[in-house]
């Protein structure tokens, strides 16, 4: 399948006669990154849209967690830890706190940014009398990781402060609303290395609708392309796998069993968004005592505080997939990488980023 | 993120890698592929410094044109 070039995969569609537009959803942000830096959009008929939906679990982080983070770092004698483009993504406070991990380091909290677990075992190994609490947003490729960090074992004073998601329940959510705004799914390449395509069955069965697993080259995004409008034409949708090299039937089994021996999947509050059933990661009892929520309980008032984005932002339509990056009113005037507003525009993984750093720097005129 | 980084393994010391991808070596766990067989020259996909899953040469070599790609636009825009 990777033997096809991406130019004959665009003639191939190019071919196509689509009885009717059709929008295309993808839930990854290393698939819009691919996308958009590698010119798809711009190279497909009119009549053909992709509009990123749900795949940056930065974005959807949920305040009170952002809160609880900046709180514990700045209040406990501890070192937290957190994936870098976490730091800067911007809680709502009053004007006189700070409002982001990075504003806490700066105030004094020893605050480090890791880009792999086995960094935070080597801090936690290193000062083995002070508390280091991992704060872990990320997908299932970046859980799986995390549980096998923690099956491997830890030192004891590494503490998890876990915001992690599963990335199908907030497309079932959108298609179980009745308000998707798409027709076809392109599903994500490595949850489905981790997790197995079969995850996505449910667009299809369910459903009806035309889905296809894609790795992140300009060729297998463009196969899954092809892939979703044959299935819309011919009326018969079916899950295809067009990562082959990588998703295999089932998944990672090892992967998987430890993510599943380590941690349990409960509801949990996406941002802007709010509860999604069977969404959210939760350490299992043998690994409660590396939970920092217990470790260092929130004060009740914190609880309480809602998982609000900030005001005018319209990052809950941009991650939803209900307007584009540059339809929000704020995309490129008062929010930019320099001076992010939301978290879209913070995090590598987030649409409105990816797309200014693309170079698309105006917003949509209406 | 979860693009994932096609590395190339160099050593292997229990369940702990190094891989190259690049000229840059890096540590990488291959505690998630333990029940597969993993040799040295076998190329893997790293994401946050764990390996995912074993891909061919051909499918390392076309994500590594990827990220260049995207590095160089990036790049030229800045």
């Amino acid at each position: 399948m990777s033997q096809t070039s991406a130019k004959t995969w665009l003639a191939l569609i190019r071919e196509l006669e689509l009885p009717r537009p059709v929008k295309l959803m993808n839930v990854c942000g290393g698939h819009e990154r691919s996308i958009t830096f590698s010119g798809i959009r711009g190279a497909l008929p009119p009549d053909i849209e992709i509009i990123p939906g749900p795949g940056c679990p930065v974005c959807i982080c949920p305040e009170e967690d952002l809160h609880e983070a900046i709180r514990l770092s700045l209040e406990e004698d501890i070192v937290l830890v957190a994936f870098g483009d976490m730091l800067r993504v911007p809680a709502n406070v009053p004007k006189n706190e700070p409002r982001s991990l990075e504003q806490a380091r700066a105030a004094g909290a020893d605050i480090r940014p890791i880009a792999s677990p086995q960094e935070a075992v080597a801090i936690a190994r290193a000062d083995p009398d002070k508390p280091v609490v991992f704060f872990v947003a990320g997908f299932e490729t970046t859980t799986a990781p995390v549980a096998a960090m923690l099956a491997e074992g830890v030192p004891d004073n590494l503490l998890i402060l876990l915001a992690a998601r599963l990335t199908w329940p907030a497309v079932a959510m959108l298609l179980d609303s009745g308000e998707a705004a798409f027709d076809a799914l392109i599903a994500p390449g490595h949850v489905a290395t981790v997790m197995g395509p079969e995850e996505w069955s449910f667009v299809v069965d369910k459903h009806r609708m035309p889905a296809a697993v894609a790795g992140f080259t300009p060729e297998s995004l463009l196969a899954a392309t092809y892939s979703v409008l044959r299935q819309t034409i011919e009326g018969k949708p079916f899950l295809d796998n067009c990562y082959p090299e990588l998703v295999r039937p089932g998944g990672n089994a090892t992967a998987k069993r430890w993510l599943s021996e380590v941690m349990e999947v409960v509801p949990a509050n996406w941002r802007g968004i709010g509860v999604i059933a069977d969404s959210g990661f939760a350490l299992r009892p043998a690994w409660q005592h590396l939970d920092a929520r217990g470790v260092f309980p929130a004060p009740v008032e914190e609880r309480r505080r809602a998982g609000q984005m900030p005001p005018g932002c319209d990052c809950a339509g941009v991650v939803l997939g209900k307007i584009y990056p540059d339809q929000c009113r704020l995309y490129g005037r008062a929010c930019t990488p320099r001076n992010p507003i939301g978290p879209c525009m913070v995090s590598d993984e987030g649409a409105c980023r990816i797309w200014w750093s693309s170079g698309l720097r105006e917003p949509r005129v209406a | 993120m979860c693009l994932g980084i096609p590395m190339q393994i160099v050593e292997i010391d229990g369940y702990n890698a190094r891989c190259e991808a690049k000229g840059v070596e890096r540590e990488v766990s291959l505690f998630m592929l333990q029940d597969d067989t993993v040799a040295v020259g076998d190329h893997v996909m790293v994401h946050v410094g764990y390996a995912l899953q074993k891909l061919s040469p051909q499918e390392a070599q076309s994500t590594w044109e990827l990220l260049d790609q995207i590095v160089d636009s990036q790049e030229a825009l800045s």
